[in-house]
């Protein structure tokens, strides 16, 4: 009974991997501890990862795949709490990869005993529970993303870039192109609005959004 | 219902963590109670695996995988669990007023209870040490229908209103709310009639190193050595 049911299991990881339905490899990953789903989604994600957190940044090769590793070792760590429905297998991975980025930039800089004990994972908190809208905006959003990204003008795409792949802030970023941080402000803005990111009309966010 | 959110900027430096400590643990504070801002911030990240998925690859080393795989099998689940048992453990502890606070504050909070201390009649505080030296984090209580001091701010103030609501000349706050002061900006807020209110206040600290903050306080940056 136990190797009937094994087979058709090992083909539709096959079927997943030759499919590249990230989602459905890092279910798999979570319910059955599937070594092979876990390769193929390490074969597909550690290159991006390495290049993620390399691009720009003072990284040494050799930092950042020891960041890949940790990466992927809490990917599997994690998987069994994925659900599909909560977010992209993309989206997840981000979140995972910028919290092990931030926990080993700290341990790095050694900052005092305190902050020690804090994890970007605590600091974040983000096992919650999507509201009633999450999955018709995820839907949206990767759509609008996909059709846009393609479409942003080089200079937004810089900024984004600097923030998302080496965790800078608007200042910094201003700081590093030596324009001012209102510029950098407005080519985020910019990029959002072609990409058509659905985001809450902020109350103090629309008045400063109007400036 | 919430009315005052943080904005794009802010959410922004949020999602890609390049906020410290003290803004990181109010903004996520607000999300406890948004789920507008909670939908955002998942946006932005879904941008963030856009640009991982587009990113351009770099070759690991061919034992990168075998390696990883090696340690899967040292590593166990209960990794997280030492880190749920503290804040359950802690979360017994924190005093009757602060009951129906986000439970997530409570793992910062002292093992052995907040200390209050007197700003004013009406007005006290208890500072929460994280271990930052840019923001003070604290609570702060204003006693129902107490006014607090005129006072202006040197750095940014972000305030979230956590319990009851307050009202400064430019309108009125519940909970939930997320309130930005910027330097310069000068008010007087005042609690409700009825009510205590208790916020969670991160304020930059007044003493600024120009130049030298931001190196001094590196608590999510680096510098490899
Ligand atoms: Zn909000």
């Amino acid at each position: 009974m136990v190797k009937m049911a094994k087979r058709p299991q090992q083909r539709t990881t096959m079927a997943l991997i030759e499919g590249q339905d990230w989602n459905a490899l890092l279910q798999r990953v979570g319910s059955h501890q599937d070594k092979d789903a876990f390769s193929a989604l390490f074969a597909h994600f550690a290159p991006l990862l390495k290049g993620f957190l390399m691009k720009g940044s003072n990284l040494e090769p050799e930092q950042a795949e020891e960041l890949v590793q940790e990466t992927m070792i809490k990917v599997w760590r994690k998987a069994p709490s994925y659900s599909p429905a909560q977010a992209a297998a993309s989206t997840w991975m981000y979140t995972i990869a910028r919290n092990t980025r931030i926990d080993w930039l700290r341990k790095h800089a050694k900052i005092s005993q305190q902050t020690d004990e804090l994890v970007a994972e605590e600091l974040f908190d983000e096992n919650e529970e999507s509201s009633p809208f999450t999955s018709l905006i995820q839907t949206r959003n990767s759509k609008n993303i996909k059709d846009h990204l393609g479409e942003l003008p080089q200079e937004q795409l810089q900024v984004l870039t600097l923030m998302y792949f080496q965790g800078k802030s608007g200042q910094e970023v201003a700081d590093e192109l030596s324009i001012p941080l209102g510029t950098v402000k407005s080519r985020v803005r910019l990029a959002l609005q072609k990409l058509k990111l659905k985001l809450s009309p902020n109350g103090e966010g629309t008045e400063a959004y109007a400036q | 219902m919430i009315r005052h959110h943080p904005n794009t900027d802010l959410l922004t430096d949020y999602t890609v963590g390049s906020l410290s400590l003290a803004p990181t643990i109010s903004v996520t504070t607000h999300l406890k109670f948004c789920d507008q801002c909670r939908d955002s911030v998942h946006s932005l990240k879904q941008l963030g695996g856009a640009l991982l998925s587009d990113a351009e690859p770099e070759t690991v080393s061919g034992d990168l995988l075998s390696q990883t795989l090696a340690k899967l099998d040292v590593e166990s689940v209960t990794q997280s669990s030492a880190v749920d048992a503290l804040a359950d453990a802690q979360s017994t502890k924190c005093d009757d007023e602060l009951k129906g606070i986000p439970n997530y504050l409570n793992k910062f909070l002292p093992r052995n209870g907040l200390s209050w201390r007197k700003l004013s009649s009406s007005v006290t505080v208890a500072p929460i040490s994280v271990g930052e030296t840019q923001y003070e984090l604290a609570l702060h209580k204003i006693c129902a229908g107490g006014k607090t001091p005129v006072h202006d701010h040197h750095g940014v103030e972000y305030t979230v209103v956590l319990k009851g609501s307050f009202s400064d000349e430019d309108g009125m706050y519940h909970e939930g709310d997320f309130v930005v002061r910027e330097p310069g900006d000068v008010h007087r807020p005042f609690a409700t009639q009825h009510e205590d209110c208790i916020c969670l206040s991160v304020l930059e600290a007044p003493i600024k190193l120009k130049g030298l903050g931001r190196v001094l306080n590196p608590f999510m940056k680096f510098q490899p050595s």
